[in-house]
């Protein structure tokens, strides 16, 4: 497999340019004010230099726009990010790659609400990184747990790569919050515009505008094969994309200097700077030291899946799973029971299809116990794991054995 | 564990690094780094010399025991009682494995999760994967990052199936790594002493250091694994 | 729908992948006039850099506090911090002092009875009086 030039396709996060055709250059709002290299000298690479030819960018030197104070700035200047300790203190903590810029890693605390300016905060580099992480998450689950259903896919999903999750990830990094993101803060610190305390964040954002036809309705029923269509890998509903009318109107926004983006809470400005880590170690030191970036701080945590199951009629289920794997239909015997008469009774019952036993469950009454030993049954179904689990992006590194096709099972009954 | 692995440097070219003496000489080769190479690979290399250690311990069923030879420990410190003495670290000879431990073997292996009987200092700790351990006493010469590898034990297990070492299992056939994570103290300890007919107490204070260690791993190899590495299938006599 | 998924958060495991030290600053007051922190302040001079550059994951900070005695602050990733006063100490004193603080994990000091605690279930599983060997009476 011939290695993509990641340099290539990656330079519009990279380059420091104002480039006047491509998309994000639309959304800028302070276009041409701000003539900051957002990498080091280092990491120039041909490739923006042949852009950069096509597209004269006017020195600062000589600019007709006025420069900015400290003061004036809505996110710390680029040269800021040689001086704090507390970012070299960060990366050095995290291990990064000496590859991975010093102004790199102060882009990724910049949030959108604090800077909307595209090049300056984080938003590139954390859509990019929340694509890696949910990419190796979702290839992990599946190829480990072939036969999970997707409910609880998507809830292992968020569990390893939720907004919750990486708030906590960068709790335990040690990243510290600016109470007012601006231009004199340290750069070390996670800027974001804060939510007002007391808001209702509820009623503040109502969902609309998702990608879901018919969203109005809410009493519709939504199955669970139409969220893998319309919402997130975390099943939630999710936004549509604005529409590229919209984005033309926007070409040249008038600068007040006003900040018109919402605030945002903690948790999300934390879930994006840890996407955006993720997503600058991708763009700075390749596609290796991502994934083991994702498997040293993701995969390392400890997920108990067999925890994630809510069944509301496990034997019901468990017939239509036998059923359906053309095994014989499952009866509930008892094993052994104490008590029958007294006040505190116990029955252990098993769920057998034919000879073998699929599972055993304890309870003071006798449904209790078949319906815990239903739950067993299930639950050993799908939570099958192969012994030796390779997943697709194995096949990235040099030198790879040939694949050879996972099992991935049918998935969940459906009743 | 520490005079094990310094003998094991005097005797043998040993197999990987199981304990670090010195702190500053390789204190980079076993922090999680991201742009450094793993440290897991050498574990998977095959012996470059075949080594020692008679056979202990390999066998599933408790019932049959195989053939065990007493091993010769070498006595290097007098004070230090005999079973708390180090195992002889230089392996001359490559494992050998029974026909009863191969067949077992793939049940034990392939049942997750694992458990394991490590032993330091002769203290057994029960350790699955992810678990902490504070250790009862401070290990001199590590530093926080470093990782261990524990090379004693005497059970390794799942679910239903054990491992049991008489009496302690080869080093070959399990990997164990701890971290270290840090350095932890316990509260100040004050003990009152009085003597008798003096009126007088005597404050005693007191205030323990550990060293907090965290389990990365717990694998039992499985038979590929062993014979990968050089081990010998042992044909066994029948009576 | 059959069954549901319940959305949890997956907990950390420091060590087990990655290892974070967990002190993540290192506070170093001192008096330029007092007598007591004579020793903080030839710390300081000579030997605060190497530590600094041994330890880049950490923070340092160094301030005066004048007519105070010297204090070393460790400020911890879990919100806690632990000072130690270093009034009258030697440099090598307080070196050690700097580096208990550096590889404490910022804990409250407790005492603790086993050495092992672990989030896992149990591997072998929890015995059940109702398997095996049931007497009737």
């Amino acid at each position: 497999m011939k290695r993509l030039q990641l340099q290539r396709w990656s330079s519009s996060a990279l380059s420091s340019r104002v480039r006047t055709g491509s998309r994000l250059h639309r959304q800028i709002y302070y276009s041409g004010a701000r003539f900051q290299s957002t990498t080091s000298n280092s990491l120039q690479f041909e490739d923006d230099q042949s852009l950069a030819g096509q597209q004269p960018t006017p020195p600062s030197t000589n600019s007709p726009f006025p420069q900015f104070t400290k003061h004036q700035l809505p996110s710390p200047p680029i040269q800021a990010a040689r001086e704090s300790a507390k970012l070299a203190a960060l990366h050095a903590r995290l291990y990064l790659p000496s590859r991975l810029p010093l102004e790199t890693l102060a882009r990724c605390l910049v949030d959108t609400s604090a800077d909307p300016n595209f090049q300056f905060n984080n938003n590139s580099l954390s859509v990019l990184g929340h694509d890696l992480l949910t990419n190796y998450a979702s290839e992990h689950l599946v190829c480990t747990y072939p036969r999970l259903p997707l409910t609880v896919i998507f809830a292992a999903m968020y569990a390893y790569a939720g907004p919750k999750t990486l708030h906590a990830m960068s709790r335990e990094w040690g990243v510290e919050h600016a109470a007012v993101p601006g231009g004199e803060v340290d750069p070390g610190l996670l800027q974001f515009k804060r939510v007002a305390p007391g808001t209702n964040l509820k009623e503040a954002r109502p969902l609309v505008g998702t990608t879901r036809p018919n969203e109005d309705q809410t009493t519709w029923r939504k199955s669970i094969t139409s969220s893998v269509v319309y919402d997130n890998v975390f099943g939630d509903p999710e936004l549509a994309a604005p529409p590229p009318a919209e984005l033309s109107d926007n070409v040249y926004p008038t600068n007040d200097g006003i900040n018109s983006e919402p605030p945002v809470t903690a948790e999300v400005a934390s879930a994006n700077f840890v996407r955006a880590v993720v997503g600058a170690i991708y763009l700075h030191a390749g596609r290796q030291a991502a994934k083991r970036f994702f498997e040293q701080h993701f995969l390392s945590r400890q997920l108990d899946i067999s925890k994630m199951f809510n069944f509301s009629q496990p034997a019901r289920d468990l017939a239509r799973l036998c059923a359906r794997e053309n095994y014989e239909a499952p009866v509930a015997k008892i094993i052994s029971e104490t008590g029958r008469r007294s006040r505190s009774p116990v029955f252990v019952v098993g769920v057998f299809s034919g000879r073998d036993k699929l599972g055993e469950g304890a309870g003071a009454s006798l449904v209790e116990a078949r319906s815990r030993a239903a739950v067993a049954a299930l639950k050993g179904w799908y939570l099958y794991s192969p012994l030796e689990v390779r997943v697709p992006s194995a096949m990235e590194e040099d030198g790879a054995a040939p694949w050879k096709p996972v099992y991935v099972d049918l998935g969940e009954v459906i009743v | 564990m520490f005079s094990r692995s310094v003998l094991a440097k005097a005797f043998a070219p040993p197999l990987e690094q199981v304990a670090r003496p010195s702190l500053t000489a390789t204190s980079t080769t076993f922090r999680a780094c991201l742009h450094q190479s793993t440290t897991t690979t050498s574990a998977t290399n095959p012996p470059t010399e075949p080594l020692s250690a008679t056979v202990r311990a390999q066998s599933s069923i408790p019932a049959v025991q195989p053939t065990f030879q007493t091993s010769t420990t070498p006595v290097t410190r007098a004070d230090v009682p005999a079973d708390k003495q180090p195992i002889a670290p230089a392996f001359t000879t490559p494992l050998k494995v029974s026909q009863s431990l191969l067949s077992t073997l793939p049940q034990l292996t392939s049942q997750k999760p694992h458990y394991i009987t490590a032993h330091l200092h002769d203290r057994p700790y029960l350790l699955t994967e992810g678990d902490d351990l504070r250790l009862p006493f401070l290990m001199p010469n590590v530093a926080p990052g470093d990782v261990l590898r524990f090379n004693r034990a005497s059970l390794l297990g799942s679910r239903d199936f054990t491992l049991k070492g008489s009496p302690y299992l080869d080093e070959r056939l399990f990997e164990c790594r701890v971290r270290v994570l840090g350095v932890d103290s316990e509260p100040l300890r004050v003990k009152e002493k009085t003597k008798r007919r003096r009126r007088h107490v005597q404050q005693i204070t007191s205030k323990h250091r550990y060293t907090l260690l965290r389990v990365m791993e717990v694998k039992a190899k499985s038979v590929e694994e062993l014979q990968r590495e050089g081990a010998i299938v042992e044909e066994e006599a029948k009576a | 729908m059959p069954v549901q998924g319940i959305r949890s958060v997956t907990s950390a495991r420091n060590g087990v992948g990655a290892f974070i030290l967990q002190c993540k600053r290192l506070d170093f007051h001192y008096c330029d006039w007092a007598g007591s922190s004579r020793g903080m302040v030839s710390f300081l001079k000579h030997q605060l850099n190497a530590f600094a550059k041994q330890n880049p994951q950490i923070e340092i900070r160094v301030s005066p506090r004048p007519h105070k005695h010297p204090v070393i602050k460790g400020h911890y990733i879990n919100g806690r911090e632990k000072a130690v006063c270093v009034r009258n100490l030697e440099p090598e004193q307080i070196f050690q002092k700097v580096n208990l603080l550096k590889q404490n994990s910022g804990e409250k000091n407790k005492r603790t009875k086993k050495p092992v605690t672990s989030i896992n279930d149990s591997v072998r599983g929890i015995w059940s009086p109702y398997h095996g060997g049931l007497k009737s009476v």
